[in-house]
């Protein structure tokens, strides 16, 4: 206690076993979705692409991502991502994604695609801004919302980064 | 006398006590087995033999081997000592001692004998033995610091500190000029502030500080010189000096709250009960304002403030003490100002502060008068803080609506789930407080704490099972429940028992109530070995500290409610003698008597089978050793014979059980009205008419106006007038007693019971408690008044304690009570009407209580879930920021 600083403390932690409760909570309210026991044993299998955020030492957003495995690479798939609402626009979402951006670049990891709502525009212009780009659109993608397409959106990692490195 | 042994045979004997003390116990046995090879009949030999059996676990055989022994040979030390340390083994202290004593009539000089009478004489506080043995080893070796120090510290204990003095200086006097060497200084240090404590002690003022002062630079425990330093100065008089010294206490500790005190008393602004007239306050006011510049880095000096402020200097100190404490997220902050509800018109500050604040942040994103931004955490916080608030404060409603605005906001802070489940606890909803704390728990899987805290709310709703199942959650692997027995984990077997004793389960609730009783002794015994290690290591101070606190261990509130638990058990076996096996019972009265024999013939046999194996299991254990991974052999721990308790309530004298406990609570609780409420139905069902009377006489000399108290009064004297008339001498006796007795009791001067009952109501006319007390005693003294009585507690009002804010009244009844108040129309009175509309007047006042079924507990809404699921969902639907928003980020799923 005491002390009159506001540093303010912003971290990301890892998803196990013991606090994976947190994070369907996050989900609870973050996602009109209830996922399902494959999705957090995807999300823990990821290992260090799986994140929760800590403002404050309070969780606050997470991203929670799938390894998947396309002719002899790996590209990362991102399940979820999300911020509680009090907490936007502060950056932590940007730092999340980051995260799994930089984690990327050093495992050589080919690609990273997620789905968006068609009419979800502040998520599209959100991911544009790291250099995602729509490169399809799935009809009738949800089931139990509308509308039910949905944009995948893309980020290629170029191999030459790999090769400098 | 038995003639020596041959020499050869002479060196096996010595084999035999140099394998027992080296633990080399199979050699000791082959030596002593092959001296009674030849001389079959040698005492010391069978003696010894029999003490190596006894480590090695072979008890029977040890008790015969040494009862043998000293048979042949009585006239033996050795055959005394060793069956004193047979009896030690066993802790049976007493009859150790009286075989040590008859070792040294024989062998008085024995220095080993000696040594271990004075262990046991101090574990059983025979203080003069202790003082007559210490001396007589510092006699026969004064040349050994312990036996100096043992004998001092002998004579402090038996009261005679300035002896204790002599001792510690005529020791010093042995010591050369240079000592202590190196390896020694703290040991030496710890003797010297000893002895100052004890010159303190026995107001020895000056000298005890001029000789600390003189020592300073042998004493290696710096902090302590100083404290009991400032402590001689104080008491001298000599302020000024022990201002100095307390400032630079709180300069290397400024988190300890004795130096604020300390330097208050100094500066004459201390007191005892925290009140202070203005002026001091103000003085009070600078101090610590100068002390929190001195000592930045330090919350203590803050937060003391609150405690002497009033007014308007209160509000602005509170204003910014939780200021930045909000913004950092401290989830203790509540616990931090809770002692200063305790007086009205501060709470009103604070909640007039707190709704101030609140607002200010919703309406502009900080405090009042504050340029910076808050982070969205600090509404979070002041929600907790306010839902805490509002729950101290009784209004429950307003409580809840703040923490689930709070989860709404943040759903991801455990604390807030663990305050709901408390406030829900508070407004009578367990089983909806249980399941809070499940979900606290289920967020950090890791955490003790919440486990804890969710297993005691479990076994509050009487969910026994889910909370056995939850607590093992953390025990080690395999020893499961024995586990938490083992840990003397007592808050745990305390919460079961009384969750048992609710559901009727006497047996299990007396095995976990009498698991405490157990701990407390065994925590005596664990005293046994510092009696020896403390006088070698010199850490006097916490020796002696630890003796005072093991003489009063029976006090602690866990002694007393596992005590009075067990009580009320033995009470309730008493009164219903059959109820633990009440089914068969039923079930037996439907047969024909010759089917009746045999069923009973049949149980028995079952029985009998049931003892006999457990008898076997437990022979297995004790006589079985295992051999751990570690190649260590360990006794395998005796099976319990009787999981259930089932044996406990099988007993021929409930009562007699009782006194013992009762005896117990009585030495150690004497100031506790429950205990001699305890004492009054348990003499009172003895037909112990004195004894019962003096327990009357002590609840009213404790508290005269209390409900129980008059309640055992009337009962007493209503009793003894329907005794028959006294025909022995002692009944009369008694009756003469009482009648003089009676005529000192101020309650019943001059009056009848009857005019006494009214004259206790007229006096506590608008109290609950006191009316139902009233009741209950008019219909006990006169069953035709049942109406009137009814109406005496059917007409009470629950009144407006105190009109606060915008937010609501709070109502003086507290639910406890009506609880009790409900318990006594259907049990006393056992009138269905009255209760069922007490019940239904209590759920409009506790609108969560699942006792009274009311509107919104869990009880009545079917299903606790619904209830919590309800509560999490409201925020996050209807909150307005609603699931739109919530999709900013969304990427769904697959």
């Amino acid at each position: 206690m005491g002390g009159g600083g506001r540093e303010i403390t912003m971290l990301l932690e890892a998803v196990r076993d013991k606090n994976v409760m947190q994070l369907k909570k996050l989900n609870a309210v973050l996602f009109p979705v209830r996922y399902n026991d494959k999705y957090y044993a995807d999300a823990l299998a990821s290992g260090e692409f799986t994140k929760l955020a800590y403002y404050n030492d309070i969780c606050v957003g997470s991203v929670a991502c799938r390894l998947e495995r396309k002719e002899n690479a790996i590209c990362v798939y991102i399940m979820t991502l999300g911020v509680l609402a009090p907490y936007r626009g502060l950056g932590i979402g940007t730092k999340l994604v980051n995260h799994v951006l930089e984690l990327s670049n050093k495992q050589t990891i080919s690609e990273i695609y997620l789905h968006v709502q068609i009419n979800n525009d502040e998520a599209i212009a959100f991911y544009k801004k790291f250099g995602f780009e729509i490169t399809e659109t799935i009809q009738n993608y949800y089931t139990n919302i509308t509308p039910r397409d949905c944009y995948v959106l893309k980020k290629h990692l170029s191999s030459l980064t790999h090769l400098k490195k | 006398m038995t003639p020596p042994l041959p020499s050869k045979e002479a060196n096996l004997f010595k084999v035999i006590v140099k394998s027992y003390e080296t633990k080399q116990y199979k050699k000791g046995l082959k030596a002593a087995d092959a001296i009674l090879k030849k001389f079959p009949k040698h005492g010391e030999t069978l003696s010894m033999k029999g003490l190596t059996l006894n480590c090695l676990n072979r008890k029977p055989e040890a008790y015969d081997l040494v009862v043998l022994g000293l048979k042949n040979d009585l006239k033996s030390h050795v055959c005394w000592h060793v069956y004193g340390l047979l009896y030690r083994s066993d802790r049976d202290y007493r009859e150790a001692i009286k075989c040590y004593r008859n070792a040294l009539r024989i062998d008085p000089d024995n220095i080993e004998i000696l040594r271990d009478l004075s262990l046991l004489q101090a574990q059983m506080r025979d203080l003069t033995g202790f003082v007559e043995t210490r001396q007589q080893l510092l006699t026969l070796k004064s040349n050994h610091r312990m036996n100096w120090i043992g004998f001092a510290v002998a004579q402090h204990l038996n009261s005679n500190c300035l002896k204790a003095v002599e001792i510690l200086e005529a020791y010093e006097g042995t010591l050369e000029e240079d000592y202590p060497p190196d390896n020694e200084r703290c040991e030496h240090g710890e003797m010297l502030l000893y002895k100052t404590s004890l010159l303190e002690e026995c107001g020895l003022l000056e000298r005890a500080l001029e000789e600390l002062q003189k020592k300073e630079p042998k004493i290696v425990d710096k902090l302590a010189f100083k404290e009991q330093q400032v402590s001689l100065l104080v008491k001298l008089g000599r302020l000024e000096e022990g201002e100095k010294i307390y400032r630079s206490l709180l300069f290397m500790n400024p988190g300890n709250y004795k130096y604020y005190f300390g330097l208050q008393k100094c500066l004459g602004l201390f007191s005892e009960n925290g009140k202070y007239s203005h002026d001091e306050s103000s003085k009070l006011d600078d101090l610590y304002k100068s002390l929190m510049e001195q000592l930045s880095w330090s919350s203590a000096a803050k937060r003391i403030s609150l405690d002497f402020l009033e007014g308007e200097k209160f509000r602005e100190s509170a204003d910014s003490y939780v200021r930045p404490l909000l913004t950092k997220g401290v989830p203790s902050l509540f616990s931090d100002l809770s002692p200063l509800y305790d007086l009205p018109s501060k709470a009103n500050i604070l909640e007039e502060l707190f709704l101030e604040l609140e607002n200010s942040i919703r309406t502009t994103g900080g405090f009042p008068q504050s340029q910076q931004k808050e982070p969205p955490s600090t509404l979070m916080w002041m929600l907790f803080l306010l839902s805490q608030h509002f729950d101290r404060r009784g209004q429950i409603e307003v409580a809840l609506a703040k923490i689930d605005e709070a989860i709404a906001h943040t759903p991801t802070v455990i604390d807030l789930y663990s305050a709901k489940g408390r406030i829900l606890k508070h407004a009578g909803d367990l089983p909806a407080a249980a399941a809070l704390a499940d979900e606290a728990r289920s967020m950090d899987l890791a955490d003790r704490y919440l486990n804890s805290e969710c297993v005691k709310r479990m076994l509050q709703a009487d969910q026994v099972a889910k909370g056995e199942k939850t607590v093992v959650l953390f025990t080690k692997d395999g020893d499961q429940h024995n586990n938490l027995h083992d840990m003397q984990c007592m808050w745990y077997e305390l919460a079961s028992g009384e969750s048992y004793f609710r559901q009727g389960d006497l047996g299990r609730a007396l095995k976990n109530f009498l698991a405490v009783e157990k701990h407390h002794t065994d925590m005596m015994e664990d005293q046994f070995d510092f009696h020896s290690y403390c006088l070698r290591k010199m850490t006097l101070r916490s020796y002696v500290e630890m003796l005072k606190f093991q003489d009063r261990l029976h006090s602690h509130s866990y002694f007393h409610k596992a005590a009075a638990g067990a009580i009320r058990c033995y009470l309730r076996l008493f009164d219903f003698p059959t109820k633990s096996d009440a089914g068969v019972d039923e079930e037996m009265s439907n047969l024909p008597p010759s089917q009746k024999k045999k069923l009973k013939q049949k149980q028995r046999k079952k029985e009998a089978r049931a003892k006999k194996e457990a008898e076997v299991k437990n022979e297995e254990a004790s006589n079985s050793t295992v051999v751990s991974k570690s190649g260590k052999k360990q006794p395998i721990k005796p099976v319990d014979a009787d999981p259930n308790g089932e044996k406990l309530v099988q007993i021929e004298n409930p009562l007699i059980e009782g006194t013992k406990y009762l005896k117990l609570l009585q030495k150690n609780s004497s100031k506790s009205i429950e205990t001699h409420l305890l004492s009054f139905e348990l003499n009172m069902r003895k037909q112990k008419t004195l004894l019962a009377f003096q327990a009357v006489k002590q609840m009213l000399s404790l508290d005269d106006n209390n409900p129980d108290s008059h309640r055992c009064l009337i009962k007493f004297f209503h009793q003894v007038s329907t005794f028959a008339p006294p025909v022995s001498d002692s009944d009369k006796l008694i009756q003469r007693v009482l009648e003089e007795e009676r005529l000192t009791l101020s309650q019943l001067h001059e009056k009848s019971l009857v005019e006494a009952n009214q004259s206790f109501l007229r006096k506590n006319i608008g109290s609950l408690m006191h009316r139902a007390a009233a009741a209950e005693m008019l219909y006990v003294l006169d069953s035709t008044k049942k109406i009137e009585a009814l109406k005496l507690i059917t007409d009470s009002t629950n009144n407006v304690v105190q009109i606060n804010g915008a937010l609501g009244p709070i109502k003086e009844w507290k639910l406890k009570d009506c609880i009790t108040v409900h318990e006594l129309l259907e049990t006393v009175f056992n009138d269905s009407e009255a209760s069922s509309s007490w019940k239904g007047r209590c759920a409009e006042y506790f609108p969560f209580s699942t006792h009274f079924g009311s509107p919104l507990s869990s009880a009545t809404l079917h299903s606790v879930n619904y209830n919590i699921c309800n509560a999490s969902e409201n925020g996050d639907t209807n909150s307005g920021e609603g699931s739109r928003v919530l999709q900013n980020f969304s990427e769904l799923k697959i």
